[in-house]
């Protein structure tokens, strides 16, 4: 699990990191490997023409001893003791180069060897005589310990056989070897640095996408936006489109759910009253029902209220103008208190907007300005107005009011609940509950005009 | 007094018109949206009981319709919606008043004679003619400050009369609030009911229009 949840772009650098360095060591063995053989063949070349050279001057004496036919102590087999030798030994004497000085090495025995293939390039254009076979390469120890390497040749002079041997010292080759590969080892390290660099330049860019995914889909979760955006590069595209329908059948889940609920609820209603009005007033217990049928009517609402808000924070955010809403429910207050005369006050600014759905302004208005005709004597005011982002709503009545304990206990969720007596304190609750959904609040104060003022905080549109 | 109750739930209408009966209302009951308009545009009701979630015609578009055939009989809205949103838009239409299911038929009774109170033009709950005073919200009459038994014909009758008190109510109109629908009615039985509550109340009370109808009158 550690591993799925590791960073990409860790993955994606250690990734490259490790094929970067891979191919950075493998070029570095082949470069090395070349240039050794370079150097190896170049060397060997010039061993190579020592021993031709000596060949072509080499002869036989009357008495079988082999001589040489001028001097053949040329650079840089002229420096002493430095590796640069020759040696050619034959039946009866042997020759050494002056460079050997009164040292002697001996020859490992490469007669079994098979002679190496011919050396890549033309062959060597001062090679006097064609040796017969190419001569064999060896390495062997030297006088004072010195690492060397050697060309062994055999050739048949005048019928006799003499074996020509030529050595650099290994420095030869390691020395000029060592000192490219240090150069390439700090011109491969600092193309390695620059390619981890581009790479992780290439990972930071080549990720933004997912990062700018990852914003929309906080916005979608925010409710800034319903959807994720299409606009993604081919390679999210499938992603988005996932997501994008994922959260459509979320929202229809969720609509459904919702309407199964509220079909429930509303479904309950009609037989309890239908129970309700079947129960006659003088039959035992009828009381006992009565508020039974009630406590099931506020636990539906409550439910019901309570599914409804679940299903809130819908992605888009509505905008309700308070006036006509006010004006609406004063209509039907009015209407339904005609028995009573209450003077309404309410102006409010046709600008006022609240960012609420107006069902959820309805019903919090609602329940404020049901309770404020219920108890006043004759007066509602109704009031709203800008506080910096949200707006404060103001339901006030002349009517007894309610004391600090009453107040208090008003706004508790669910209080009434299992009350029976009807008044202050369901509307109340439920309308805090739906206030604090949007981020807003709902405080009980005593009125100006005497009686209760219910405040009302929402965030404004 | 008599309701028209427009309710698709058999068993909420048949218990409801029954405790509307024990009432002394005279119910008539539509089961759709269809005959509930049919019955508010042709018959006399001093109000309705009217259900919103009633299926193919809305109640909310019987309402629209009954007030654009100007029938303007207090309508109280029924609905097992509760949401201001829906009362709002009930009452736009044209409601007057509005109980969410379930309720108390005590409750439905008071709101129904005060509704049918105001749309005769009375606004104190108390209407007295004379000796005689009828206490609206419990539809209870009094002759000289003790309850006068009545049935619920005689009540129908009364009731219409003293909501119409010192004016002529027509025979038929009187038949209308007093006989349901589906009863056939027959103008002589209301002559034998107006005989009846004249023992009971005296016989001035009720003055004969002759072929016209009854008024009630405090006039000695």
């Amino acid at each position: 699990m550690a591993r799925a949840t590791a960073s990409l772009s860790k993955r994606l650098l250690i990734a490259a990191g490790i094929f970067i360095a891979v191919a950075l060591i493998v070029s570095a063995v082949l470069i090395a490997f070349v240039l050794h053989r370079f150097v190896q063949s170049q060397i060997d070349q010039r061993l190579d023409a020592q021993i031709a050279f000596l060949s072509s001057m080499l002869q036989v004496g009357k008495d079988g001893q082999l001589k040489l036919a001028g001097t053949a102590d040329g650079p840089p087999f002229d420096r002493p003791m430095r590796g640069w030798y020759w040696k050619i030994s034959g039946p009866a004497n042997v020759l050494r180069s002056g460079s050997l000085g009164s040292a002697d090495f001996e020859l490992p025995d490469v007669s079994n060897r098979p002679a190496p293939p011919p050396p890549p390039g033309p062959p060597p254009p001062d090679e006097s005589r064609p040796l017969k076979d190419r001569p064999i390469p060896a390495d062997g120890i030297g006088p004072g310990g010195q690492m060397l390497h050697y060309r062994i040749a055999t050739v048949p002079v005048a019928g006799v056989r003499a074996t020509i041997a030529a050595s650099a010292p290994r420095d030869a080759v390691l020395g000029p070897l060592g000192e490219a590969m240090r150069t390439l080892a700090i011109s491969l390290a600092v193309l390695g640095v620059g390619l981890i660099a581009a790479m992780l330049v290439q990972v930071r860019l080549g990720l933004r996408p997912v990062e700018r995914l990852r914003r929309a889909i906080a916005d979608v979760r925010a409710g800034a936006r319903e959807r994720v955006p299409d606009e993604q590069p081919r390679e999210l595209r499938p992603l988005t489109d996932e997501l994008n329908a994922l959260l459509g059948e979320n929202a229809a889940n969720l609509e459904r759910a919702r309407r199964h609920v509220s079909n429930l609820a509303h479904g309950l209603k009609t037989p309890l009253a239908t129970m309700s009005v079947a129960l006659r007033k003088e039959a035992p217990g009828a009381d006992d029902v009565q508020s039974l049928v009630l406590l099931m009517d506020r636990r539906i609402r409550h439910h019901l209220g309570r599914a409804r808000s679940a299903a809130l924070g819908s992605p888009v955010r509505a905008r309700t103008v308070l006036a006509p809403r006010v004006a609406d429910l004063v209509l039907v207050l009015a209407k339904v208190n005609a028995g009573k005369a209450v003077d309404v006050a309410h102006h409010i600014s046709p600008t006022v907007a609240v960012a609420c759905e107006q069902q959820d302004v309805d019903e919090m208005l609602g329940n404020v300005l049901e309770n404020a005709f219920a108890w006043c004597r004759s007066k509602v005011s109704v009031s709203a107005g800008s506080a910096g982002r949200s707006v404060l709503l103001m339901i006030d009545d002349d009517g007894p009011g309610l004391s600090a304990e009453q107040m208090a206990n008003a706004v508790q969720a669910g209080r009434r609940l299992d009350e029976s007596a009807p008044g202050f304190g369901f509307g109340l609750s439920i309308t805090r509950e739906l206030a604090e959904l949007y981020a807003g609040a709902l405080t009980l104060r005593p009125s100006e005009l005497g009686g209760l003022c219910v405040e009302i905080r929402l965030p404004a549109a | 007094m008599k309701i028209l109750l427009v309710e698709d739930d058999r068993m909420l209408a048949k218990e409801l018109a029954r405790a509307l009966r024990e009432e002394n209302f005279a119910v008539d009951i539509a089961e759709t949206g269809e005959d509930g308009q049919h019955l508010g545009e042709t018959e006399s009701y001093d109000a309705a009981v009217l259900d919103l979630g009633l299926p193919k015609v809305p109640g909310v578009e019987v309402l629209l319709r009954w007030r654009k055939q100007q029938r303007h009989f207090p309508v109280l809205i029924l609905t097992a919606r509760d949401g201001w949103s829906d009362k709002v838009e009930g009452f736009k239409a044209g409601a007057d008043d509005y109980l969410t299911k379930p309720f108390r038929v005590e409750e439905l009774v008071m709101r129904l004679r005060a509704l049918a109170r105001r749309a005769a033009g009375h606004a104190a709950s108390r209407i007295c003619c004379g000796a005689l005073t009828f206490e609206a919200p419990t539809g209870q009459f009094e002759l000289d400050g003790l309850p006068l038994k009545l049935t619920a014909l005689e009540w129908r009758v009364l009731e219409c009369l003293i909501m119409r008190k010192e004016t002529v109510v027509e025979r038929g109109l009187l038949s209308d609030k007093v006989y349901e629908g589906d009863v056939g009615t027959d103008s002589n039985s209301i002559e034998v009911i107006v005989a009846r509550l004249r023992r009971k109340i005296g016989k001035t009370m009720i003055e004969t229009e002759r072929g016209r109808g009854y008024k009630l009158t405090a006039a000695q």
